[in-house]
């Protein structure tokens, strides 16, 4: 190999080494960086949920006259629900996955507790959710109807003890390592007064509204427990389970059964779980695009580059090239001579780009939250751009070696 | 001779269009990416009231219970309905205002458009001169509306529009949840960006303006539940509407206008004093934790302008960096090549200096050029960024000043960039380049 004199020629060609190795740095801590981002990102917006998200849909509605019995009604409503082509179950809940509006309470294992061990998206529904989101229960058994707690109007939520089911997510939260949780015992709030909580059951994943909330609040967004209330409203939120493909006639047939012309109804939402899920994470997949754009624009101006430096080089060399040809150097070795040349150039560039990508990384990560730079993704980035590079270089390099050995005896 | 080093410059340009092409598309490149995400910036954390940023302020009250106190913790963003109504009773401060939000549903009772919910406000009259509300028709309602909780409705242009096209509804009444409402007046096209006046709860910073403005005893009165942000703590509320108005729950945003530097610091002696009290009468029971936030350090408080946008900005101007390395290796490798060339110029008497103007002429068109392609991308960008990114048109707009600063850091980068390789031309030895032609 011909490493001395191709770095003894890159000492005399200090400028160019520094523009394609700034390049390179440049690049390296940026592409880096953004993958991380990216992937993050999009490992966030397809998180599994556990819910059988192409066949639910939520549907709420409120009402603008005086609600007279709002359990009779929603009692008719469910009724109706389910009486519909290829619903499978229904039920009356306070929210919805996904559907960025509910609520948290504050839980402690401990009655002596000062802080909470943690926020928890608080759903509660009248009929098994289980059935009604399609969740998948891991331990214990699902809530039944003798457990259900009927709220009036006006009525504060009941004081425990009452069955919980909870997230396998919110065990491994509160009671790590823990694998016998059922009939654990929970609280809501801190201190002596604070509602007691019976775990009855375990799903393995049950999505919060918000999915991951920037503010903190049950941040890894599966953190959830189920309680028995049927809860009476004037704008009840329905969640229903159809039989796959019937989801779209379902939603439409739910529409027309609950809000007629007179019947005192306004619709709110008629979601399906695949648009929430597509609204929830917009801004995030937008992000993606963004990024992904500007990563391919910078490999494409770094490439350029290169491309363009090599050339420069050729073309400066051509009777040095020459020279060589014809003291007997072959056409491999005049490319592999190029090809060696960018290898180092861009190993340079490499070695600086490391050191930025980490300075680049502790910056993103305290302002994202996120962990620090997996190598990994260093690695990526490490042989793309030596591809990049080689790829950049190779036609020029191909360019010098059809450059005939009589060039050396002209001009001279 | 200026004129004339243009004519050079553009002549040689135009001799090699591709790597010329290729720079102006570089730097094209670099600035349009960087202006755009530099704008959503600009935009996003712009003030929406310059001339009364400095005078409008949020309070914030800790009247968390004492479990969970960690000291430096910041007050919630809301008050309670407690605080809310000893603050609005005590009247300190040149204006003051509460809102909450609400959604109540609007009977036109017009057959072709059926009941609906409309996004709305429970507030005080001072809402609109305190945020400069524009009025198309009519005006607020009056202090007496506001003590009485009269049923007088304000509503915006849009929902005007909806239901009763172009005549003047002033005085007309509006169903309302089931009940009649005056119309007192109806707001022309307003929409703060960013929404300051309800970061929380009101579909964030870039949305649009609520629709209806309801007297805020008048939502309390109809027992009207917040439709927004609520944090409660403290233990279990006593039933009912009624009860949740005398619990330690969080749900109104409030803003106080002081004029100057002795207003606020009498507000805080007074917020101070009021906490004091409210702990003699059983609440508060933290130690003394408030604060007193004007608009833009609210702003900055909810992080208005998110890391997202922030950290979007950085990569943009990383690629703008990438790109002037760039360019530099391209001018680089075309001034090279015009060694012969500044050899003669050189040997016919032309001094350093002479050269460097040359060169430098000739990357200020190429800068020039780029900054003009680089406006084209930015337009592009931002409408990408209000299309998917904002979800709204002509939000992430361009003003002059970013215009001009678009042209100005386009030629900026490319003199920058310009410099090494004009200053590498300079040094070029006339005779060796004349012997070895």
């Amino acid at each position: 190999m011909e490493i001395k004199p191709i770095l003894s020629t890159l000492m005399r060609n200090k400028t160019g080494v520094f523009v394609i190795a700034a390049q390179v740095a440049l690049t390296l801590a940026i592409v880096a960086n953004v993958f991380y981002i990216v992937r993050d990102r999009l490992a966030e917006a397809n998180r599994p949920s556990g819910v059988d998200e192409d066949n639910t849909f939520m549907i709420g509605v409120g009402a603008y006259r005086p609600v007279v019995d709002p359990m009779a009604d929603i009692a008719r409503d469910l009724a109706g629900l389910r009486a519909l082509p290829g619903v499978t179950h229904a039920t009356l809940a306070n929210q919805m996955p996904l559907a960025q509006s509910g609520n948290n309470s504050g839980v402690s294992v401990d009655r002596s507790q000062q802080q909470i061990s943690t926020s928890v998206a608080f759903y509660e529904a009248a009929d098994s959710l289980v059935d009604a989101l399609g969740l998948k229960l891991v331990a214990g058994r699902d809530l039944a109807p003798s457990d259900v707690i009927e709220i009036q109007v006006g009525e504060n939520s009941p004081e425990g003890p009452f069955p919980v089911v909870v997230t396998q997510a919110l065990i491994d939260k509160v009671f790590p390592g823990e694998t016998q949780p059922i009939g654990k015992l929970l609280y809501l709030g801190v201190g002596p007064n604070a509602d007691e909580l019976r775990i009855v059951g375990v799903v393995e994943a049950l999505t919060t509204p918000w999915g991951r909330a920037s503010w903190g609040l049950a941040n890894r967004g599966d953190v959830s427990m189920i309680v028995p209330f049927r809860r009476a409203t004037d704008s009840p939120l329905y969640i229903v389970r159809t039989e796959p493909g019937a989801r779209a006639a379902a939603m439409k047939a739910a529409e027309a059964l609950l809000v007629k012309p007179g019947n005192g109804r306004v619709l709110g939402a008629n979601r399906s779980m695949t648009e929430l899920r597509e609204r929830r994470y917009r801004s995030d997949r937008f992000m993606v695009g963004l990024m992904g754009t500007m990563t391919g624009l910078l490999l494409v101006v770094t490439a350029s580059g290169i491309l363009g430096m090599a050339s420069l080089w050729v073309n400066q060399r051509r009777k040095q090239i020459g020279v060589r040809r014809a003291l007997g150097a072959t056409r491999f070795d005049i490319v592999r001579y190029y090809l060696t040349e960018n290898f180092i150039v861009t190993g340079i560039g490499i070695v600086v780009g490391i050191g930025l990508a980490f300075a680049l990384n502790a910056m993103v990560a305290s302002e994202l939250g996120l962990e620090r730079l997996p190598l990994a993704h260093l690695g990526i980035g490490v042989v793309l751009l030596w591809v990049i590079g080689q790829i950049a270089a190779y036609a020029p390099a191909r360019r010098a070696s059809l450059i005939a050995p009589a060039t050396a005896t002209r001009s001279v | 001779m200026f004129r004339y080093y243009l004519k050079l410059g553009t002549r040689s340009l135009r001799r090699n269009p591709f790597l010329t092409a290729l720079m102006v598309l570089i730097l094209g490149f670099g600035v349009g990416t960087s202006m755009t995400a530099y704008t959503v910036m600009h935009v996003l954390g712009g003030d929406p009231m310059p001339h009364k940023s400095s005078q409008l302020f949020v309070p914030q009250l800790d009247n968390g219970p004492l479990e969970g106190y960690t000291p430096g913790d910041d007050p919630d963003h809301q008050l309670s309905y407690i605080d809310t109504m000893n603050l609005l009773k005590d009247g300190k401060g040149k204006d003051r205002v509460a809102i909450y939000g609400l959604s109540p549903t609007i009977d036109s009772g017009r057959a072709d458009l059926p009941p609906f919910f409309e996004p709305g406000l429970a507030t005080t009259a001072s809402f609109f001169r305190m945020f400069d509300v524009p009025f198309l028709h009519g005006n607020a309602w009056d202090e007496a509306a506001d003590r009485d909780g009269a049923f007088v409705v304000v509503i915006s242009r849009e929902l005007s529009e909806r239901l009763y096209g172009d005549t003047d509804p002033t005085g007309r009444s509006l169903r309302i949840d089931d009940r009649d409402y005056r119309v007192s007046g109806v707001i022309d096209h307003w929409r703060p960006v960013p929404k300051f006046y309800r970061i929380l709860g009101g579909g964030g910073a870039i949305s649009d303006a609520e629709d209806l403005f309801v007297p805020f005893r008048n939502a309390i009165a109809r027992e009207w539940n917040n439709n927004g942000w609520t944090n409660c703590s403290g233990g279990r509320n006593e039933p009912g509407f009624a009860g949740f108005l005398k619990a330690e729950c969080n749900w109104i945003q409030y803003w106080v206008e002081l004029p100057d530097a002795a207003a606020v610091a009498e507000y805080r002696d007074y917020l101070s004093a009021y906490f004091a009290e409210q702990k003699k009468l059983g609440r508060m029971p933290r130690p003394e934790n408030f604060a007193l936030r004007n608009l833009r350090e609210w702003l900055a408080f909810n992080e208005v302008v998110d890391s997202d946008t922030r950290l979007q900005t950085w990569i943009a101007f990383g690629f703008l960096l990438v790109c002037l390395v760039n360019v530099i290796g391209l001018l680089l490798a075309k001034f090279t090549a015009r060694g012969g060339e500044i050899g003669v110029r050189r040997a016919l008497g032309a001094t350093r200096m002479e050269i460097v103007r040359q060169y430098l002429v000739e990357t200020v068109v190429i800068g020039a050029i780029g900054g003009v392609v680089g406006l084209g991308l930015s337009y592009f960008g931002l409408a990408i960024v209000d299309k998917y990114g904002l979800g709204e048109a002509g939000i992430a707009r361009m003003d002059v000043p970013l215009l001009a600063a678009t042209v100005a850091l386009a030629v900026v980068s490319a003199v920058l960039a310009g410099l090494l390789p004009t200053w590498r031309a300079a040094q070029v030895m006339p005779a060796m380049q004349l012997k070895s032609q």
